[in-house]
């Protein structure tokens, strides 16, 4: 009951903050973290279907992942007597960061829903606070393979974190702010000063959202073969339901980040049914062949070593350095 | 004048506290409850006499003469100087309270000494922060070493004399750098007061070189790598309570000085200026968090977060000189607003963290993170609290480290929108040394939360421990209350602390919030708002828990077992993930700067050695000066003496005739 008077009140400060039209953003941006949600089951069906179908099997079907999601969630819990309130907070936060990410983030329109938490920096760290409660969850949940995933969950945030910053900087500086809508809406519009530059910042932080989404060869924090999954080995019913479906939500949501800064082409403009239905479609649409293209890029990976990714990742931070240059020179 | 009044009420109640507590030396809880009672009543009323001057936009100034000529006693309360004195008063207001149960451990070894430096410590530094002399400035702040220095020594074993020596060496050899740029202001202005400094125009030549001696001289009390080697050593050395002090507020100082000399006085006219402080920081902020990861110690490791971020603090403080340099007032504002927000929330995060420290080593006698694990459990307040200042360290929003690392980040973006090439160059890339860091700082802390607080206990004494008593525990949950309510409260500080740097600058404020956004100076550049954050997280709890409790899982209670899955195996505790292994990743791909640390190690080892050697040398120098110097002296004397002795023949007409000698020769004296 409290968190439905939150929400309401939040919804009354929105108003109050901007004008009326804020609270058919609001709406929006509630409606756009609902539709991320709902899919993003759908999104990590597809990718397990097309990497089955590249190891010439059949694959379980697209709806296959809601079906899991809604054995487990019936099902009761299984957890160590050494874990604490970290292990058991965790699904929740991860899920609620998300769905705050999803919510603030150029998907459907091609500005931010919610403006006040959609600037990249902000976006960034709500990533990083994801990535805290999931590694502390690990160390939390008294298993070595968790503390192992958690480890690596936070070094690949030391190496994954400069080449976003770096990237969306980039580009950010040559639209002349940090809000990832206004960047969106210049891409859109055409009038980036420097089109390589912008090219290239692409590409990088393409690259990092790809490792974000821990993808191969980058599936390191929740690798099966050596880890048993990392930080969630310990998690069983219904806490283990909610952590696959956030960890799917943040697939999804780290790809729309990228679709809506970078594509933003199709996206609503005006705030009217037709424009928002085309924009989502246009949105699942895009979501879709970026799923397609993600599953050939990592079904043919090999996996690597865990203490070398560094140096696949320099290739990320060489891209988005290459990036920088680009927009100083003006090229 | 009401507000002068609480500021002399503020020292004068430390002051007299501090003595009481020496009077009552022999009588540890009655020492202990002056000590902590005093100070805490003085910070409250210091926390007034700051947040008025605050809020009004400016403060009073008072001078007297003084007993020296040269010199006026001059006291200038402006909203830096209260910006200061807000971060001493809440800190000591919370490591106060904090004492009156945790001195308990030092019972029997001079808790009213401890208290009569503490409170002296406490309001030296404020007295630093107000005086508007340089020789008043300069004496506050040797007292402040030098209480500092017996802080760190109190424990008195060999690690905590080693470390208090060269923590004294170091800053007593660095403040020779400002003694050095004070004398030269004062040939140049004929006063010592800070107003003829300021009024002061300088050539640029002489403006740099005490640009350099100051930057450094201030440096090393900050701890800005590489100065920083002090640091490490000697805060964790010192009582929790005073390391949170020393952490969290004595470095900050040295931030004051460098703003105060290089904004102030020398109005931060030449680019590269600001980009030798960028670049300080950047280093700093980079390897603190990289050295602070390798720790075991968690009071170490809280030292080299220090490092960490007095490194953002100077990025702010740069990009803002670069701003007042290149004549641009928004860059300037932004990045001054940056480093006093982050001067702010350090020492209430790093504060809180110390406390908690504290806390566990109060519990368990170990401040070896090996050693501890699922202290939660036993512990749950201080776990909660040590987990708001994790947070906060690590810069997740919507807590106050958050902010005030927006801030910066929106300085250095300020920075990159040029026009000129250095700008462009530099300030995007401090950004990405921010990111680093920042990312670098969430390991760091998941490491020690975790490791501390999670899992499953590694030894007895963590198996144990036991909640701290209310006053510890009272002044940690200040802290953290503190942490929420700077972080969520950003739409109303953000604009008072964008006052204190347009007085700094005398340019007038830059807007910077807008009901409960907060925003760069430009709302369309980026806006931010914490409290609404904090709205949408609570709310959108609403989704996940609405998906649980539609389905049955919840309905049957979760089946605990005893250990977590080992492959079969059975599960001990050696298995789980340790604090090295942790950090080994890290550790195996910077291995570059690790190397660079222990080759810093024998910079280290070569102080060491000199104290080492001093020491002995002096213990050989002391019998050769004995039979030499000593001997020759007392042998003259002896031989004199026994002349005069010739001249006292006890003869009262002789004892007439020197009268009367000693007469003529006075006249002749006279006439001549």
């Amino acid at each position: 009951m409290t968190v439905h008077a939150a929400l309401q009140y939040g919804m009354v400060v929105v108003q109050g903050l901007v004008g009326t039209q804020a609270a058919l953003l609001f709406g929006l941006a509630v409606a756009q973290a609902v539709l991320l949600l709902l899919a993003a089951p759908l999104y990590s069906g597809i990718s397990r279907v097309l990497r089955a179908k590249f190891h010439s099997r059949q694959g379980p079907g697209i709806w296959q992942d809601y079906r899991d999601l809604v054995k487990l969630l019936n099902r009761r819990e299984v957890i160590p007597a050494k874990a604490g309130l970290a292990f058991r907070a965790t699904p929740y936060v991860v899920l609620v960061a998300m769905l705050l990410v999803a919510m603030s983030i150029p998907a459907v329109t091609d500005r931010s829903p919610v403006a006040a938490t959609g600037d990249l920096i902000t976006i960034i760290y709500l990533f990083a606070m994801a990535r805290f409660f999931y590694a502390l969850a690990g160390i939390d949940s008294d298993s070595m393979f968790a503390g192992v995933g958690a480890s690596r969950e936070t070094t690949m945030g030391v190496l994954n974190e400069p080449v976003m910053v770096l990237s969306l900087f980039t580009v950010a500086l040559m639209a002349g702010s940090t809000d990832l809508g206004t960047v969106a809406a210049t891409i859109r519009a055409g009038t980036m000063p420097s089109y390589a530059a912008t090219l290239m910042a692409m590409l990088a932080f393409g690259f990092a959202v790809f490792v974000e989404m821990g993808k191969l060869p980058f599936d390191l924090v929740e690798a099966e073969q050596e880890l048993q999954e990392g930080p969630i080995t310990e998690y069983s019913g219904r806490a283990l339901g909610l952590v696959k479906w956030g960890m799917a939500l943040k697939q999804i949501v780290a790809l729309s980040l990228f679709i809506g800064v970078f594509l933003p082409f199709g996206s609503a403009v005006s705030l009217t049914w037709l424009a928002l239905g085309v924009g989502t479609v246009v949105l699942l649409v895009k979501l879709l062949v970026a799923f397609v293209a993600i599953a050939f890029v990592e079904n043919t990976m090999a996996r690597n070593q865990f203490l070398d990714v560094s140096r696949i990742t320099f290739i990320g931070a060489g891209a988005a350095a290459l990036a920088f240059a680009l927009s100083l020179a003006g090229v | 004048m009401i507000v002068l009044g609480l500021l002399a009420g503020s020292v004068g109640l430390y002051a007299a506290g501090g003595v009481g507590s020496l009077l009552l030396w022999r009588w540890d809880t009655a020492a202990t409850w002056v000590a902590g009672v005093t100070a805490a009543v003085a910070a409250v009323l210091g926390t007034g006499a700051a947040l008025q001057v605050l809020l009004d936009g400016g403060g009073p100034s008072f001078a007297a003469a003084g007993p020296f000529p040269f010199a006026s006693f001059v006291i200038r309360f402006d909203p830096l100087a209260a910006l200061l004195v807000l971060v001493i008063s809440l800190v000591t207001l919370a490591a106060s309270i904090f004492s009156l149960s945790y001195l308990r451990d030092y019972a029997g070894r001079g808790i009213g000494v401890m208290g009569f430096f503490f409170n002296l410590f406490a309001a030296s530094m404020v007295m630093v922060a107000v005086a508007d002399n340089g020789f008043y400035f300069l004496l506050f702040w040797e007292l402040m070493t030098l209480t500092s220095y017996f802080l760190v020594i109190f424990d008195q074993d060999r690690k905590a004399v080693d470390a208090g020596f060269l923590y004294f060496f170091i800053t007593q050899s660095f403040s020779m750098l400002l003694m050095v740029a004070f004398l030269l202001l004062f040939m140049r202005t004929g006063s010592l007061d800070f107003a003829a400094f300021r009024a002061e125009k300088l050539p640029v030549w002489l403006a740099s070189v005490i640009f350099l001696l100051t930057f450094f001289g201030f440096g090393a009390k900050a701890g800005m790598v590489p100065l920083h080697i002090w640091l490490p050593r000697a805060h964790p050395a010192a009582p929790s309570h005073a390391s949170a002090l020393m952490s969290g507020v004595m470095v900050k100082l040295g931030i004051y000085g460098i703003i105060r000399v290089e904004v102030d006085f020398l109005g931060a006219g030449v680019a590269w200026w600001g980009w030798v402080v960028l670049a300080f920081g950047a280093a700093s902020s980079v390897l603190g968090v990289l050295y602070a990861l390798a720790e075991h110690d968690i009071k170490r490791l809280l030292a080299y977060h220090t490092v960490e971020n007095i490194g953002i603090i100077l990025m702010g403080t740069g990009a803002g000189m670069v701003g007042i340099a290149t004549g641009k007032p928004l860059l300037a504002s932004i990045g001054l607003l940056a480093a006093f927000y982050h001067t702010l929330n350090h020492s209430v995060f790093k504060g809180l963290l110390f406390l908690g420290a504290g806390a566990v080593t109060f519990s368990i006698q170990t401040r070896d993170m090996t050693q501890m694990g699922g202290l939660a459990r036993g512990m749950p307040w201080t776990a909660c609290c040590f987990l708001v200042g994790a947070l906060s360290i690590a810069a997740i929003p919507p807590l106050n480290g958050f902010v005030s690392e927006w801030f910066t980040y929106q300085a250095l973006f300020a920075a990159g929108l040029g026009p000129d090439v250095a700008s462009r160059l530099f300030g995007p890339l401090a950004a990405v040394m921010l990111a680093i860091t920042g990312a670098l700082a969430l390991m760091c802390f998941v490491k020690a939360t975790g490791i501390m607080f999670c899992g499953a206990a590694r030894g007895q004494p963590a198996a144990e421990a036991q909640e701290v008593p209310v006053p510890m525990l009272a002044g940690t949950v200040l802290l953290a209350g503190l942490c929420v309510v700077l972080g969520l409260g950003a739409p109303s500080i953000a604009p008072v602390l964008s006052r204190a740097a347009g007085t700094l600058l005398k340019s007038g404020p830059v807007p910077v919030a807008a009901g409960m956004l907060v925003f760069p100076g430009d709302p369309h550049r980026a806006v931010l708002s914490t409290p609404l954050m904090a709205l949408l997280l609570l709310g959108l709890l609403a989704l996940p828990l609405l998906i649980a409790l539609v389905h049955r899982g919840h309905r049957v209670a979760p089946r605990i077992v005893p250990e977590a899955w080992a492959s079969g195996y059975d599960h001990n505790a050696q298995m789980t993930v340790s604090a090295t292994g942790f950090v080994e990743p890290p550790g195996f791909m910077f291995s570059g700067l690790y190397r660079l640390r222990t080759i810093q190690g024998p910079v280290a080892d070569v102080l060491d050695g000199s104290v080492d050697v001093s020491t002995k040398a002096a213990a050989i120098v002391e019998p050769v000066w004995d039979r030499t110097m000593v001997r020759i002296a007392t042998r003259g004397v002896q031989f004199l003496g026994q002349y005069l002795q010739l001249m006292e023949g006890g003869n009262l007409r002789v004892y007439c005739l020197y009268i009367l000698a000693a007469l003529g020769v006075v006249l002749m004296m006279v006439e001549g």
